[in-house]
């Protein structure tokens, strides 16, 4: 179960204060398939932010399994993203410089994954995914848009995380291979229980999924 | 894959602009080696010209050299005066002639030649005055001359400033009035001379007691007696032409000549091999300093290389090191990856740097001390005019090798200069790095999700 009290976000800029979120307040369900939209600078992706303990909150908390994660120290916070949280992101965001493989096997060792079995495991999460063998050994750049989303989302998947939070997933992505990554992410959500949280702008999307928060100018405005 | 296998791997991530950084780093380090070498191999030098300079004081009359100028010898007064002058410990005292056919049945073992002719003939033969131009046409022609050395210490001949090697024979007692002699060897050679032979000297019959050799020709080819002796033999008693005063500290040289100008006066021509080392070795003393400021810049600048390209290096990644984090990476392992990164670059760099500085640092010492020995000797030459000197110039032809040997700097790359040299690189490498690294830790995992 993850709860969002009074969450308030306040940025300092050099044009002054600006609040990104407005006494948020949302539950979701373990397992469930929730989806966030909003217009471009509603709030979405800082509180997805909040959410995966990449930033944390002005006022308000964020309660995930009993545990407020906005007073977790930095090295716990490190370790809930490592083990809780999976990340997609808009842009992939996939380490240049390592191949398919050793992206996935970069978050296995962050989540204390044994040295000795984390090939097999990166190598099979990348086929689920569908990432053929040769594919794996390749880097970033030389996989499609839709490739590279899979390796993120397998990467995201590397230590069972409780929850998967994508920002945009699809965002970069035609609207075939977006609809290919979002029935991917659906039927993770009902195969494995994880609870996914997606912030996009594409109504079709969010239509599929349990259910829609809509933010608007940082306050939630439909649940 | 680890942290050190990914650092390693970032740092060859881009091979040219890695290769850049990289070549520049070891400039830099060749640089500090080189520097370090340099300035090692000077210092060295230095300290070897101070303490060998020894601490002789030259004593000659005042406007005489050798057997050149003009004034009256030392007296026996002036040489009590020396030998009683605080911290002077010995002293040597000297007479020098030259002999002509006239004073000896020996022959010169030295060729006359342009040079000695030239001498001769600025040599005034004609006593009358009567007649300037009759002088032109009576003067007998140049014959070579035998060089005399009334000494009391025989070994203040050797030119190495030690014991004069005798090749047969034994030494002479310098303080005797004997009618003895060491003849050199090539003169000896000349004249068929051995130990036990006699010549005649100033109409005298002089025993010859041993053969000595200097590997000098012309202090080869002269003939060194008992001073008392040369004194009665030429009918100067109690004449001195050059004294050698030994101090007994080099700490004391410097007040040792000051004491000795003030009891002499202006009868007397005092110069210390010291001082003249102390100025030789001052270009020496600039170069140590334009080292040491060499080393400051060059690790300046390697430490500047590094951290410049490694900040480069954070902000270009700014976002991969957001991501690193978002997904679980602690900002231990983040610091971890780029001190590695800039430890690989900063050691390949070292390794090439040093490499290179072994081998330039040689030809850099010796271009350095050659370049300011040449402009040095340009601007003292004149000093060390001693004109034709005989055995007297014996102290000017030391000062020459001494300036000789000040060009002769050995470059040594000492285990202390290269474990300086290692230090150092280790000091840029970890300056270069940690700063960099600490910006890494700086960067918040949420800018990955801002910036999109």
């Amino acid at each position: 179960m993850l709860t969002v009290e009074n969450v308030s976000k306040t940025f300092n800029t050099p044009g002054g204060q600006v609040q990104a979120l407005k006494d948020v307040n949302l539950s979701v369900k373990t397992g469930e398939f929730v989806s966030i939209i909003g217009k471009s600078g509603s709030g979405k992706s800082t509180l997805l932010s909040i959410l995966g303990a990449l930033d944390n909150p002005s006022t308000g908390s964020i309660i995930v399994d009993d545990t407020e994660i906005n007073k977790l120290s930095g090295g716990n916070q490190t370790q809930y993203r490592a083990k809780k949280i999976g990340f997609v992101f808009q842009q992939y965001n996939l380490v240049p410089n390592l191949t398919a493989l050793e992206n996935v096997m970069l978050a296995l060792e962050f989540g204390g994954y044994p040295a000795s079995s984390r090939l097999d495991r990166a190598s099979q999460l990348l086929e689920s995914v569908g990432i053929e063998e040769d594919q794996q050994q390749r880097r970033p750049t030389r996989l499609s848009g839709g490739q590279q989303q899979r390796v993120s989302i397998a990467r995201a998947l590397a230590n069972q995380p409780a929850y998967i939070l994508a920002d945009e997933p699809t965002g970069n992505l035609d609207s075939a291979t977006g609809k290919k990554i979002f029935d991917l992410l659906h039927d993770l959500s009902r195969s494995q229980k994880t609870t996914i949280i997606v912030v996009t702008h594409d109504l079709e999307i969010a239509g599929k999924t349990d259910r829609t928060f809509t933010l608007k100018d940082g306050k939630i405005t439909t649940k | 894959m680890n942290v050190v296998t990914r650092g390693v791997k970032n740092a060859v991530r881009s091979p040219l602009k890695s290769g850049a950084i990289v070549l520049m780093f070891a400039i830099s380090i060749a640089l500090i080696l080189s520097m370090l070498v340099a300035r090692g191999s000077v210092l060295a030098k230095i300290d070897d010209v101070k303490a060998n300079a020894g601490t002789a004081i030259t004593i000659s009359p005042a406007g005489v050299m050798g057997d050149q100028g003009g004034g009256d010898p030392l007296t026996a007064a002036q040489i009590a005066t020396i030998a009683s002058t605080a911290n002077v410990s010995s002293v040597t005292s000297s007479l020098t002639d030259q002999m002509t056919t006239a004073d000896t049945n020996l022959t010169s073992s030295l060729t006359l030649g342009s040079f000695g002719a030239r001498q001769q003939r600025s040599a005034p033969t004609d006593t009358t005055g009567a007649d300037p131009t009759a002088t032109q046409t009576t003067r007998p022609a140049p014959t070579p001359r035998i060089s005399v050395t009334g000494t009391t210490d025989a070994n203040s001949v050797s030119t190495t400033g030690g014991t004069l090697t005798i090749s047969s024979g034994t030494a002479i007692d310098g303080n005797s009035s004997s009618s003895v002699a060491l003849v050199g060897t090539t003169l000896a050679t000349k004249n068929n001379l051995a130990v036990g032979s006699t010549f005649t000297a100033y109409g005298q019959t002089v025993t010859v007691q041993g053969i000595y050799t200097t590997g000098n020709a012309f202090q080869d080819s002269g003939i060194i007696m008992p001073l008392a002796t040369v004194q009665t033999l030429t009918g100067q008693p109690g004449a001195v032409s050059s004294v050698s005063a030994k101090v007994n500290s080099s700490d004391n040289v410097a007040s040792t000549v000051t004491a000795l100008k003030t009891a002499l006066g202006d009868k007397a021509d005092i110069t210390s091999q010291a001082e003249q080392a102390a100025t030789s070795v001052t270009s020496l003393e600039g170069i140590a300093s334009l080292t040491l400021a060499g080393v400051i810049a060059a690790a300046a600048a390697g430490a500047l290389i590094v951290l410049l390209a490694m900040i480069l290096v954070v902000r270009e990644r700014r976002r991969e090191i957001g991501v690193i984090k978002a997904i679980g990476g602690s900002n231990g392992k983040v610091i971890g990856q780029f001190i590695v990164e800039g430890l690989t670059i900063t050691v390949i760099g070292a390794v090439i740097g040093l490499v290179l500085g072994i081998l330039v640092s040689g030809p850099m010492t010796t271009s350095l001390v050659s370049n300011s020995q040449n402009s040095t000797s340009t601007s003292t030459s004149t000093t060390g005019r001693g004109g034709r000197g005989g055995f007297g110039g014996g102290f000017a032809s030391a000062q020459s090798q001494l300036n000789t040997n000040l060009t002769q700097v050995t470059a040594s790359l000492t285990p202390q200069i290269f474990l300086a040299a290692v230090g150092i690189t280790l000091l840029i490498a970890l300056l270069g790095s940690a700063i960099p690294a600490w910006l890494t830790a700086r960067i918040r995992p949420a800018e990955v999700l801002r910036t999109e």
